[in-house]
């Protein structure tokens, strides 16, 4: 117990200084910019935070993206490169929102079987390039990555097409949602809605899910086929499993944007939320808790930062740069750790030649 | 419709545009197969470009001289694949999301250094963009004079570059050296090829082939800077580099095909063809899907693919 305390508190502490690096190199570039760096993160702090309507922004942003990276981290356990997150997004949103407009069924019925659409249509969009991993052995990367702009062009054609609104003068959005389908609005001032219970109740799902049996499994794959097949786990049904979860989670952050804020489809619906679920899950060190936290963090960064480029000369480019920096850190800082010890062992005439 | 589309100027416009659309694909991909037959594959390859695209504007602006333009983009592209290359070489980091976290610190530094050299303007700043050359008797030859020889500089460049590559991949010691680094490290490093320093030069030549894509964007394709000027085609690049199986004539041929869809596109848009064109968009990708399945089932990728190398491990 102590163990897994202190082993925690330096996961914390590692993530915090990470930030801390990424934010203190953005305050260099914002200097460079001829501004403020104190005052630049004052108003970006403010901009998240400094009212009620505020604060209401920077959680609509979290739940979506904690949702999904909650999702991507399945897949990263596996060892999957999983990078389809937006197209994911997309297929889950274009399944709910299908759901809601033509399916003729009290809202009761159409509600649940939404939230089912979505991670059918996410996870399917995964499962195929699951599927032809396993099948073909064809790299997720590549595969997730090509997806994505399927993903992109088939929500534009229905947009555009089959799914425009007859009322929308023509816009390249679909109707809206009827109303007794949506989540609920906490109030009439905000835009924050009830998809913050759908984030809270994944968000304790995933932590017994990293207790089952499947957890484990998963967790197995991720220290290396070998390791799994010893243990007796189906190394392709389990890559697929991880896969369909993995994109099935990202299918419900669409829903949720969907069916809490946006109430239709147009064609940006995903706005890039696929890279960010990848680097809050690493920061979050794919552990839900982390990821919940982390999640919360970039909310701010990209609110903050929108309320920063308004009131200032500094470019919103910079939460882009912070950002990359974050992931740059992550993966490089247990690496740099070993290096250390590396040299040591160098120095002390154990271990190999140190090569350039 | 259909006649003003089949017309012989529409078909020559069309196929002059395919040829004029794949350059800033076919750059980035010849540079990619180097990088990616050294053993490295570089998702940050749309970074790259976007820091070229607007390095070379800038230059190109302040000098007023475009090709000091693309001089800054080819040096600023090799400069910024050296982070990726210590990443993923020195720092044996994943390559997936260091080229992931590379795109978005370009795209970001691009628009950053972009807005502090120019501030917030109405009209963006322009420059004279790359005109085009009519190479003397070979322009005149009807149809083919027209979809192959009159076009900029750097587009002929670009397709020069296709021999060039072959030639430095299958015919130097160098590119032997790259191909046996991506195949078998060990091997190499046992030969006393330098594994880190060939993967080095590889991601130093990409960054020079991406960072003239980018040059090709803001000072030949158009004459501004934007924020989304590469517009994925730097992941498109990528996907060309697989679709070619690591070949430069076949990326060629592969960057043809997403220029030929996006030629067809623009064209089917300005006759007002009511013809969903977002599955003409698709196919390419789909196609490098399909190209995927065959390669991987042979297991033509290089074997170290996307693996650090490090002497200590087994």
């Amino acid at each position: 117990m102590r163990n897994k305390l202190t082993s925690g508190l330096k996961a914390v502490g590692s993530a915090a200084l990470t930030i801390f690096i990424a934010l203190a190199i953005g305050a260099v570039l914002i200097s460079i910019s001829g501004e403020n760096p104190v005052t630049a993160y004052r108003l970006m702090i403010n901009g998240a935070f400094g009212s009620a309507h505020k604060i209401s922004e920077t959680l609509v942003k979290a739940v979506p993206l904690m949702i999904m990276a909650l999702g991507t981290s399945i897949a990263l356990k596996n060892q999957l490169w999983n990078i389809g997150g937006d197209g994911q997004f997309t297929l889950g949103a274009i399944f709910a929102l299908a759901v809601g407009i033509y399916v003729p069924l009290p809202a009761v019925i159409v509600f649940p079987l939404s939230i089912v659409a979505a991670f059918i249509g996410g996870g399917l969009w995964a499962g195929i390039a699951g599927w032809l991993k396993t099948r073909f052995n064809a790299n997720e990367v590549i595969t997730t990555l090509m997806l994505n702009y399927v993903a992109t062009y088939l929500l534009a054609y229905l947009v555009y097409g089959p799914m425009m609104d007859p009322k929308g003068f023509g816009f390249p959005q679909t109707p809206l949602l009827p109303e007794s389908v949506r989540l609920p609005l906490f109030s009439a001032a905000t835009r924050i809605h009830m998809g913050i219970f759908m984030a809270l109740i994944l968000l304790v799902l995933m932590m017994f899910f990293w207790r089952s049996t499947l957890g484990y499994k998963i967790e197995l794959m991720g220290q290396g086929q070998q390791v799994a097949r010893y243990a007796g786990v189906n190394a392709k049904s389990t890559m697929i499993i991880a896969m369909v979860l993995s994109g099935g989670l990202a299918g419900i952050a669409g829903w949720n944007e969907v069916y809490g804020l946006h109430h239709r489809l147009m064609t940006d619906i995903a706005s890039g939320y696929g890279s960010l679920a990848i680097v809050i899950a690493l920061l979050g060190n794919l552990n839900p808790i982390g990821i919940a936290v982390s999640s919360f963090f970039f909310s701010v960064l990209l609110v903050g930062g929108n309320t920063m480029q308004r009131m200032t000369e500094i470019p919103y480019s910079i939460v882009d740069v912070i950002e990359a920096l974050v992931i740059i850190f992550v993966i490089t800082r247990s690496m740099m750790k070993l290096d250390v010890m590396k040299n040591f062992f160098t120095r002390l005439g154990i271990g190999g030649k140190k090569h350039v | 419709m259909f006649n003003s589309l089949l017309s012989a100027d529409s078909i020559i416009s069309v196929l002059a545009a395919t040829i004029r659309l794949a350059t800033p694909i076919l750059l980035a991909a010849l540079g990619g197969v180097y990088a990616q037959r050294a053993g490295i594959l570089n998702l940050g390859m749309e970074g790259t470009m976007t820091m070229g695209a607007a390095l070379a504007f800038i230059t190109a602006y302040h000098s007023g001289s475009l090709l000091l333009g693309v001089l800054a983009a080819i040096v600023t592209g090799v400069v910024y694949n050296l982070i990726m290359a210590w990443i993923s070489v020195t720092m044996k980091a994943n390559q997936v999301i260091a080229g992931t976290a590379l795109t978005i610190l370009g795209v970001g530094l691009a628009a950053f250094i972009y807005r502090n050299v120019f501030g917030i303007q109405s009209l963006p700043p322009q420059v004279e963009a790359f005109s085009v050359i009519n190479i003397p008797a070979l322009s005149k030859i009807p149809v083919i004079g027209p979809i192959l020889f009159k076009h900029n500089i750097l587009i002929y460049i670009a397709y020069l570059l296709v021999p060039f590559t072959w030639v430095v991949l299958e015919k130097t010691v160098f590119g032997l050296n790259i191909k046996t680094v991506g195949e078998h490290p060990r091997a190499a490093d046992s030969k006393g090829i330098g594994v880190a320093k060939t993967r080095y030069a590889a991601m130093m030549i990409e960054g020079a082939y991406a960072g003239m894509a980018g040059a090709f964007m803001s000072l030949g394709y158009m004459n501004i800077f934007l924020d989304g000027i590469v517009g994925g085609r730097g992941f498109i690049a990528v996907a060309v580099v697989v679709f070619s199986r690591w070949h430069p004539v076949r990326a060629m041929w592969g960057a043809l095909i997403f220029g030929f869809a996006s030629a067809l596109q623009l064209r089917l848009q300005a006759v007002g063809a009511n013809i969903p064109n977002q599955f003409l968009l698709m196919l390419p990708y789909l196609l490098t899907i399909l190209v995927l399945i065959s390669v991987s089932k042979k297991a033509e990728f290089p074997s170290a693919y996307a693996k650090p190398y490090s002497r200590m491990e087994r």
